[in-house]
Order: C-alpha cells, then structure tokens, then sequence
C-alpha cells in the first residue's frame, strides 16, 4: 500500500510542479516566439536576481510571477463576491485535474524500488493509471471550464465581460462536438477509452492516427485550438479587437489563474493531440511498444512524447502570429457547417472500416495499415474538396441569403 | 444615407477560387511567412540604453521642451498665454506678472509644463510670437515621480542652456543663414 | 410708427423711442461698427468708425434721393423715410480706412494685452480691415502710465473719449482729459488728481480696446480661458446684474450685465472688486461640533441627519435669517424650522449700513444698506410670522423665551456681529451657525456649518424695489463646504439634487406674494410691485 500512495503523491508532486514551472517558461517562451517572428529580440534582460547575469531572459516568469503577486489586490465594489472568487478558481482547478489523467511517459521498469517493498508491476507514468474511462473524465472537466468562463462573465456584473461570457462560452459549446466527434474515430478503431491504450494501439500497428484517419486529425486540432481559445479563434479575449473578455474586470493573482489555466488548457490540448494523433510516446525503430521496458526504452519514449508536445505547442504559438482571426460568424459556421459535418464523415468512415475494412484487405492482400491510411487520405480529399466547393466565395459579411440571391444591388439598377 | 441610394457603389470583395476556398493558400502563406520571420530575418530591436537611437535633425525634432533666452540671458517669454491655448493636452500652466524689465511689460512668474500630460505635437512652439518656446531633440525623460516630470520655468531654461549650441533658435539660424549667403554670394561686378 | 430701410430691407421702429441708426440697425440684426458711440454716454462722433450711407425716401412719390457723403451713423436719428446703406463698396472702403489709420501707431501688442479676445479694435480689424497692414510694425511694448484705479496703457489708445465722458457725464467726477493736441493727443489727468471716484472700473469695460487695463485683473487670466456666469451684486441692495467671470472654480472678474431696470452699464468698484472673499483662505471650511469643551472636524456624511435628530429632540426653536441667504434657501429653511417646531421664531439677522446712499449725477445709486436680500427674506419671514422680526426683537425674544436650539444663518462678507451679542447666544443648548468667517458666534456654536459664497450657490434676490433676479452658479464650492440650498433640500427629505427653479415653483404656488415668480424669470429680474397690487385686489374681493 505505502509504495502506492508514495508513488501517487510523487507523481502529482512532479506533474503539478512540472506544469507550474512549464506554464512559467511557456508564457516566456510564448513571448520570445512572438518577439523572433516580429524580427524584435522579445524579454532577455531578467537574469539572475541582484547580479548583472542576463541568462538570456530566463528569469523573466519569476519576475513576472513576484510582480502578480504584489499586485494590489481589491475586490471591485460591484461584483458578485463568491462567484467572482469561485469562477478563476473553476477554471484553474479543472486545468489541473485534467492532467489526472494524461500521460506523461510510458512505463518505468519496476526495479526502481528496492525487492523488499514487493513491487513487481512496471510504473505507469500517470497520475491515476487504468482509469478506463479516461477520455470522459478529460471531457468532463473540460465541460466544467465553461462555467468558469460563464461564471467570471456573471460574476463581474459589468456589461464587457458578460457579453465576453457569452461570446466565449458560445464558442466552448459549440466546439465541443467536432471535438468529440474527432476522438470517437480514434476510440472506435483502438477500442479504448484509456490515453495508454490509445498510444499503445498506434504503437503495435506503427501507424499514427494522423495518417490512418487525416479527417478525424484535422477536425479534432481546429476544435481544440478552439476550445483552447488560441488563435486564430481567440474570441474569447480577442485583446486587440474587443475589451478583455469575460476576465476583464480581474487582476491580479486571480487574473492569473485564468490566464495560468488557459495556459494549461493549450499543454493538455497539445498532450491530447499527440497522444491521439501521431502516437504519443511511440518513434519507430526507438521505442518498442508493450508495457515491459528497459531503462532506456523508458526514457526514450519520456523524451520522444514531451519533444512531440513541446513541438505541438510551438506550433500553437506560431499559430498565432500565422493566421488572422476568424470573424464571430465564421467561427460559428466553420463550427457548426463544417467540422461538425466533416467529424462526421470521420466517423463513419471508421466504423465503416473497422467492420468491413479491415478484413477485406486482408482476404485481398493488401496491408490493412497502409490500405487504411489510402483509404483515409481518399475520404480526407473527397469532403475537403466538397467543403470547399460549397463554401461561399466572397468573406463579406452580408446575410447569407442576400449574398446567395444575387449580385445586383439596388444602386447598380439604378445605374442601368 | 440610404443604402440605396444611387450615388453609391458597391464594391465587391474580389472572389476566391477553389484553392482560395480550401484555405490551403492561406495556410501555407501565414506558416512560411511567419516561420520565415522566426529564422531568417534580422532583428530591428534597438538596446536602449546601451545603443542611443539617433536623431537625423535634432532642430525639427520634436523632444523636450525649452524656454528660450534673449541677449541678456532673460526669459524670452512675454507670457501671452498662446502656447497655453494651442495646447491640446494642456499641460502647460502659467502665470504671468508685470515684469521688472523697463522694456518688457509681462513675463512669467510661473512657467510649468507637464512633460507627462505632453504629446509633444509641436502646437506651442508653432503658436508662441516670440519664439520663446522650443521643442529639442532631448527624447529620454525619466523621473522618479509625477511631480519631478512637471517641469518648471527654471528647469526649462536649463535645458536651453544645454542644447542652444546644437539647435540654435531660428531666428539665430536664419541670420547665420543670411551671413552665409553674403559671403559666398558674388558680387555684382563679378557677374559681367 | 417711423419705418426706416437699411440696405434695401425695410423696417418698423418702435413709437415714441429716440433712437440713432445704429440702435435701429441693431434692432434689424445688422451691425455698424462703432466705437465711440456707447448707449449710456453722450454721443460725439468723434472716431468715424460707424460711417455709412444715407438717403431720405420721399413718403409721396417714394423717390430716394442719397446724401452725397457718407455720415456717421451715431449721429443721425432714424426718422421716418430714412434710408441707409451700411453694405456698399464706399462704406467697405472708409472703414478699411478707418481700421488702417487706428493701426498706424498701435503696437499691436495683443500678446500681452488682457483685452485681446474681446477688443474691438481686434473684431473689426478682422471684418473690416484690410488683408494686411502696410506700416511698420510698432515696437512690441506700449508706455503705461498709472492713473490712480485703473492704468493706462498709452499707445493702444484710439481716442474715442468714452472714459472722460463716463467721468464728466455718469460719475461726475471728471477726473480724466485729453490731453495734448493733434496727433499727440493722450489721456491724462491733472497731476494730483488721480482718477479715484466710487465708479472708475466702469471705464476698463467702456474702452474699446486695451488702453485702459483693471489693476485688479492685470495680467491674472485670458478672457478667452473664461466662462460667465449669470450673477446678482450682493454688496448692496440695488442688487445690480453682473457677469461672474471664472476659470477652473477660481473667479478672475466681475463684470456688469446690462439691464436697464437696475444698474443700466454700470457697477460700483466695491461690487467689482467684491469677490475676493470667496477665495479667502479663512474661510471655515469644514463642518464641525464642540463636544466637552473642544471642537471637532466633522465629515458631511450623515451629518444632515444628525442636524434634524438633534433639532427634533432640542425643544422650542429658533432662527435667524441672514440677508445674504436667497429667498428659495429662506423658505426651505423657514419650512425646516417649522416642520419640527411650528411654534419657531424667526428672525432677520442684522442689517450692515454703511455711511449714507450715493447718487451719482448719471442716475447710478449706490445704497447704504449693504446686504442683497432683505426684502426677499422680509416677504418670507411675513408669510410665516405674519409679522417682520428684526435682530433686536429677537435678541429681546431671546430673554423672554427658553430657546432650545437656534439656527444662525450667516453668509455677510466681514465682522457682522458684536461680542456682547454673541455672548446672548452662550446659553442656547444647541447652536447651529451657518457662516463664511469665524466669528465670535461660530465659536461659541455648537455646530459650526461652512457656507457657500454667493457664486457658489444658485438661487434669487429680491433687491430694494422689490425686483427679482436670479443667480447662477458660477464656481463649485471649495472641498468640505456645502451650499445652504442643497443642504435644507436634503434635511427636508427631498429626493434628487437642489434646484432653486423648482423651489421658486413651490414658493410661488404657496406664498401669494411670490405668485408671478412661477415660470422662467426673465435675465433683467422681474418686478415684484406689480404683485402688491393683485395682493390687494385679492383682498378686497374676499371681504367684498
Ligand atoms: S508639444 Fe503640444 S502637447 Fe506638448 S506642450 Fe506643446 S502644445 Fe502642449
Ligand atoms: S506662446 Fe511663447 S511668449 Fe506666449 S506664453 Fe507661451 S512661451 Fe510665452
Ligand atoms: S461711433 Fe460714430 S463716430 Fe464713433
């Protein structure tokens, strides 16, 4: 029992401190990306306290974190109290615990421990190893971030942030079904709930879902750069175009946990996006796959899954300064007319295969993993190409109908 | 106006083709143009304060404020106010006085500018009669507080001392201009 | 009823009114320059500036037959058949030339001149002078010279003589001259006899442009920073209209406001000088109680209901009614005092005379009696008293009868209340005084109450010939003071913001006295006399 608990609690240690001090050098990593692609030389002044040591910026966050701290910390007159302290919270705690679940490697070989404490099992590397019901529980708490979201808006009881609630709890809710819809394709074809048995899944066929189910890749990264409120759908907060949001009336150390936890959200979105997309821990000819690993096995795949994330997150962050925005509409309509569709077709297209597929390209000859990804890339073609071809051919931001109906407007009759 | 109404055009945006559409240009535009940027440009970021960014022409530079001086050293301000008025963040504060002076009649008792309330627009230099009041090529104000970054009359005449010789008052400038032009011109016998 | 023509148009003058063509063109919107010409002075027609054409229209044949040379219009009476024309290219032209000779030996020194802004010769130079000026520009400076009030700054000079006529016609003084003769001619005055007569700063406002200068105003503000407010002199019971001229909550001058019912042109130099009070540094300035012997600095939070607790359970009351208080402010205070005690005294506070009422040979009076609104508070006090009680009688009263608390209203300008007097009032339980300076009475107060200045607060005056005028705000009352109005609005449970107009509405409908104060009043005050007569009519047709 005591080595349970004690490798429980050091797993939680190492995850919370891990992302505490991610999300810190993230945020200066964030800003150093940006600085680079805007040809400035972003923060490299902050070294090491009380001395002329410059270490290129890196101590930057612990300024910028002493600086939230002391922050002057008051409570605006016309809030909702409890809410307001409630809702950053909601928001933070859930970031978390979302992480319960997730992965951070793959296996420790179980001769860490001495003989004596009769631990025979390899360590899984998560925080609650064999919760079968794993991807619920990440949904979930994911759900539950709205109402953080919902709740700051509320609470602030100013007009600014309740419209910044509504806008942006619209946006969570309405990307919450492509983002479904692109893990149902991956679950169905793995036949598991559980993140290590998805990753071990693509480790054993040694293909990633990114090539078997290209649809599915794409539907679930646009909605989770939604739902990590990350440009170009970053309505939420939208800072250069709207006021703050739903945390305009926040500062502070609570500020801070929304912006911490928003942070969170776009690590565990990246997790979730290599673990069920380009095989997690897995690297062909590096890693092996099953659960009995030597040292060096362990670590490799430790190092492969964070350098695949660390890679996911740099991509989050040129992401930003890549693309424009998407206009309120076009959020809603990519949402709803397209990705819901397209996750569709995904699925479909998988339970289609997972019945018939599989054996067929067998009894013909073919190998079912490269069968598939032919095949998945054809779908991938064939709904792209529809999207497009029904997709308007002018951004205006007329009604629909009108701008379908014609292209006569009044002043040009009156022109004839 | 109505949008019908016959005097006006609509525009249209231009359409997109199918690879338009696809956002599949866009994507790789935004991508290479960014990650372009991230490895192959040069950094513009100039460090202030080890590196000083350099003023072209510190005479039309639009920095820190002065108060000019006449021959006799005193304050060339005759106190009219018409700085004060053009101002359009008003942030300069005068009070005027009888002046002490036989040939002057007012001038300023008190003279404060408020350097952080200031956009440095160059309206009072543009409005003073008496080109009493200039604008330098000084740009890094630093302070350690409100009250020591309102600059008082004295304060201001400082900083003419410091910077007449590089940016002499216009006045100045177009006579030595004038002298200039005597001696290189020819004169007139030469010109046959 | 005379019809004249300017510039083609055709006008009706009013019967029985001798006018010149400038007054009737001003009347038809069209305006003649001028400046030597001023409505309250003898016309002399001495700077030309008003040139313009003028004609006779035969009434028979309607034939119009011109004057071949232009004529000053200041001096030509609009008779009947008249006809002029002020828009012609010979009238353009004299008074380009007029504007061009001013200018010859002006130094055009505007910078520094404090009338710039609102100099005529500025005004018209701009309409009516040329594009450029094609003399030397004079040196930036003009000599000065001290008058005695006023200076004089020499060069800006333009000779229209209004100011020696002001002191020859209007305050009989005649201090000042022409001097010198020619193209040296100079104002001046005879050596040891210095421009000082009660009515002096009236010249500053009639100079046209900026030769005669305020010594008070020299050089403290542009006019063009400055807003006006409306305002009522309250430094003696001719209550004359003036301009309360302020910038950013400091007042820089005051100026008359025309109204030919009471002060025409004019205000005396105590009235214009009068407002220096309102920035004094003594003024009380925060409420405060005496408890155990010491007192203490109070905030106004919570502080008017204090007051009223304290007045409910303090027993018989009384009040004493400055004549510096408006008349909407004594009646709300009239209407306090009785709804917690309907037996309270009220009385008027003491009435400051000073020397003996001046006439001045223009028509201009300056009265003794220097307090603005007695008779306001009078009529007030009458409706409910049913009689007048004067300080005296209430310091009688106070002997006769156990006070338990009294309300003081003070507001006067300096020392209004003798130390035996004051010392009356020690044994009152609860004194609450209301005052602008410290006195001997605010010391002895139980609650001591800052009071606003008259610019700071808005309400009426009812001056010695019953006329009634009201005051507008002009400035905000400095931090801690709170104006008498607002602050019985509030005691009185009254929801929203202290409005004099609505106060004058519910005194209009109650007090029948007041009856014809309902509705705007007019800016030249209104004329309560007229009232009497109603009052007595309506009697009358009671016991009839
Ligand atoms: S530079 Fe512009 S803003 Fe600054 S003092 Fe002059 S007029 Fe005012
Ligand atoms: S405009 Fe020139 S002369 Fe006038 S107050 Fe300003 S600085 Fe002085
Ligand atoms: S106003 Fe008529 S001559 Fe001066």
């Amino acid at each position: 029992m005591l080595p349970i608990v004690l490798v429980a609690l050091i797993k939680v240690g190492l995850v919370i401190g891990g992302l505490m001090t991610a999300a810190a050098y993230l945020v200066l990593g964030e800003r150093w990306i940006a600085a680079w692609i805007q040809d400035r030389k972003g923060p490299n002044r902050v070294g090491i306290p009380l001395t002329k040591i410059r270490l290129f910026g890196l101590g930057q966050p612990l300024a910028d974190g002493v600086k939230f701290l002391f922050k002057a910390e008051y409570t605006p007159a016309h809030v909702d109290k409890g809410l307001y302290f409630f809702a950053p919270m909601t928001i933070f705690i859930t970031a978390i615990a979302v992480f319960a679940v997730i992965p951070f490697g793959s296996f420790l070989p179980s001769d860490i421990f001495p003989a004596s404490w009769g631990v025979h099992e390899p360590i899984n590397l998560v925080i609650a190893p064999g919760v079968d019901v794993g991807m619920i529980f990440v949904f979930a708490m994911g759900s539950i971030a709205v109402y953080g979201v919902v709740l700051g808006g509320w609470a602030s009881n100013s007009k600014y942030s309740f419209l910044g609630g509504l806008r942006s709890s619209a946006q969570l809710i309405g990307y919450e079904l492509p983002l479904g819809l692109g893990i149902l394709g991956v679950v169905l074809s793995s036949g598991s709930l559980r993140l290590d048995a998805i990753m071990e899944h693509q480790a054993q066929t040694g293909a990633w879902n990114a090539f078997v189910q290209p649809l599915g890749m794409i539907v679930f990264c646009v909605a989770s750069f939604a739902e990590a409120s990350r440009l170009p759908f970053d309505l939420p907060e939208a800072e250069q175009e709207l006021i703050g949001g739903y945390h305009t009336e926040y500062f502070g150390i609570k500020l801070m946990m929304y912006l911490v936890g928003e942070y969170l959200h776009m690590v565990a979105a990246a997790f979730l996006i290599v673990m069920l997309f380009f095989g997690g821990w897995h690297f062909w000819g590096l890693t092996g796959s099953g659960n009995i690993v030597t040292w060096g096995e362990a670590i490799l795949r430790i190092v492969v899954l964070n350098v695949k994330v660390l890679g996911m997150v740099f991509f989050f962050m040129v992401a930003r300064w890549s693309w424009a925005r998407f206009r309120y509409d076009q959020l809603m309509s990519l949402a709803w007319l397209v990705m819901l569709p397209m996750g569709m077709v995904n699925l479909a297209y998988v339970a289609i295969w997972e019945e018939y597929g599989g054996d067929w390209a067998r009894s013909a000859g073919f190998s079912p993993q490269i069968a598939m990804t032919l095949c998945g890339w054809a779908v991938f073609s064939v709904t792209w190409y529809v999207a497009t071809k029904m997709s308007p051919s002018q951004g205006d931001n007329r009604p629909r109908r009108q701008s379908r109906e014609s292209n006569i407007r009044p002043g040009f009759e009156a022109e004839k | 106006m109505k949008t019908d109404d016959a005097r006006i055009r609509w525009v249209e945006s231009p359409k997109l083709g199918m690879l338009g559409k696809s956002y599949l240009t866009l994507f790789i535009k935004g991508l290479t143009t960014t990650l372009g940027h991230l490895f192959f440009h040069k950094k513009v970021t100039l460090e202030s304060p080890e590196q000083r960014h350099k003023v072209l022409d510190p005479v039309n530079y639009r920095g820190v404020h002065r108060l000019n001086k006449d021959e006799q050293g005193r304050v060339k301000c005759v106190a009219c106010f018409l700085c004060a008025t053009a101002c359009p963040a008003h942030c300069i504060d005068i009070v005027a006085e009888p002046s002490p002076w036989p040939d002057r009649e007012k001038y300023p008792k008190v003279f404060n500018i408020d350097e952080l309330r200031c956009i440095f627009c160059g309206m009072c230099e543009q409005a003073c009669p008496v080109e009493a009041i200039e604008l330098t090529s000084f740009y890094d104000l630093t302070g350690a507080s409100r009250e020591e970054m309102i600059f008082d009359k004295e304060k201001l005449l400082s900083v003419f001392d410091q910077t007449k010789e590089r940016e002499p008052m216009p006045s100045k400038r177009a006579n030595d201009a004038a002298q200039d032009r005597l001696k290189t011109c020819p004169t007139s016998g030469d010109s046959s | 009823m005379p019809k004249i023509t300017i510039d083609g148009r055709e006008i009706e003058l009013p019967d029985g009114q001798r006018m010149n063509v400038i007054e009737a063109a001003k009347l038809s919107g069209v305006e003649i320059p001028h400046y030597c010409y001023h409505p309250g002075l003898p016309v002399v027609g001495s700077c030309r500036m008003c040139l313009i054409e003028t004609g006779n229209c035969d009434a028979k044949t309607g034939e119009i037959k011109m004057q071949p040379k232009l004529v000053p219009g200041c001096t030509v009476p609009a008779t009947d058949g008249l006809v002029i024309v002020t828009a012609n290219e010979k009238v353009r032209q004299a008074r380009a030339m007029v504007e061009e000779d001013l200018l010859l030996r002006h130094p055009v020194d505007c910078p520094i001149c404090d009338k710039a802004g609102e100099c005529t010769l500025q005004d018209y130079y701009f309409k009516y002078g040329q594009a450029s000026r094609r003399t030397d520009v004079m040196p930036f400076t003009s000599r000065k010279r001290d008058l005695g009030d006023v200076n004089l700054f020499i060069d800006r000079c333009v000779l229209c003589s209004r100011c020696v006529r002001f002191c020859a016609e209007v305050s009989g003084t005649a201090e000042l001259m022409i001097a010198n003769r020619g193209a040296h001619e100079e104002i001046d005055v005879v050596p040891d006899f210095p421009l000082h007569n009660e009515l002096s700063g009236n010249v500053v406002d009639l100079c046209p442009v900026g030769a005669l200068a305020d010594k008070d105003f020299l050089y403290q503000q542009r006019v063009w920073f400055m807003r006006r407010h409306r305002s009522v002199c309250t430094d003696c019971s001719v209550g004359c209209s003036i301009w309360v001229e302020e910038n950013q909550d400091q007042i820089y001058r005051l100026k008359p406001r025309e109204n030919p019912h009471v002060n025409k042109w004019w205000i005396c130099n105590q009235g214009r000088y009068g407002y220096h009070h309102v920035h004094d540094a003594n003024r009380l300035a925060v409420p405060r109680v005496r408890k155990d012997g010491k007192t203490v600095d109070l905030s106004w939070n919570g502080l008017p209901e204090e007051l009223k607790s304290k007045l409910f359970t303090a027993g018989h009351l009384g009040g004493v009614f400055s004549p510096f208080i408006s008349v909407e402010e004594a009646y709300l205070l009239a209407k306090l005092l009785r709804s917690i005690d309907p037996q309270a005294v009220l009385a008027m506070g003491p009435m400051p005379r000073v020397g003996e009422d001046q006439k001045f040979p223009g028509g201009f009076v300056i009265t003794a009696e220097k307090v603005p609104n007695r008779r306001g508070i009078e009529e007030i006090l009458g409706y409910f008293m049913h009689k007048v009680l004067s300080f005296e009688d209430f310091l009688q009263e106070m002997q006769r009868i156990e006070f338990g608390g009294v309300w003081v209203s003070g507001g006067y300008k300096g020392p209004w209340i003798e130390d035996s007097a004051a010392r009356r009032f020690e044994k009152i339980p609860l004194l609450i005084v209301q005052d602008l300076f410290p006195s001997s009475l605010s010391e002895r107060a139980t609650y001591q109450l800052p009071a606003a200045a008259f610019s700071e607060r808005e309400g009426s005056y009812m001056n010695r010939d019953d006329r009634l005028q009201t005051a507008n705000m002009a400035v905000r009352p400095p931090w801690g003071v709170r104006a008498e109005g607002s602050l019985f609005w509030q005691m009185l449970g009254r929801k929203g913001l202290y409005n004099s107009r609505t106060v004058l509405d519910d005194l209009s409908r109650e007090v029948l006295y007041f009856a014809p104060a309902a509705g705007p009043l007019p800016d030249t005050g209104l004329d309560m006399k007229i009232n009497k007569l109603a009052e007595v009519g309506a009697l009358t047709a009671k016991t009839a």
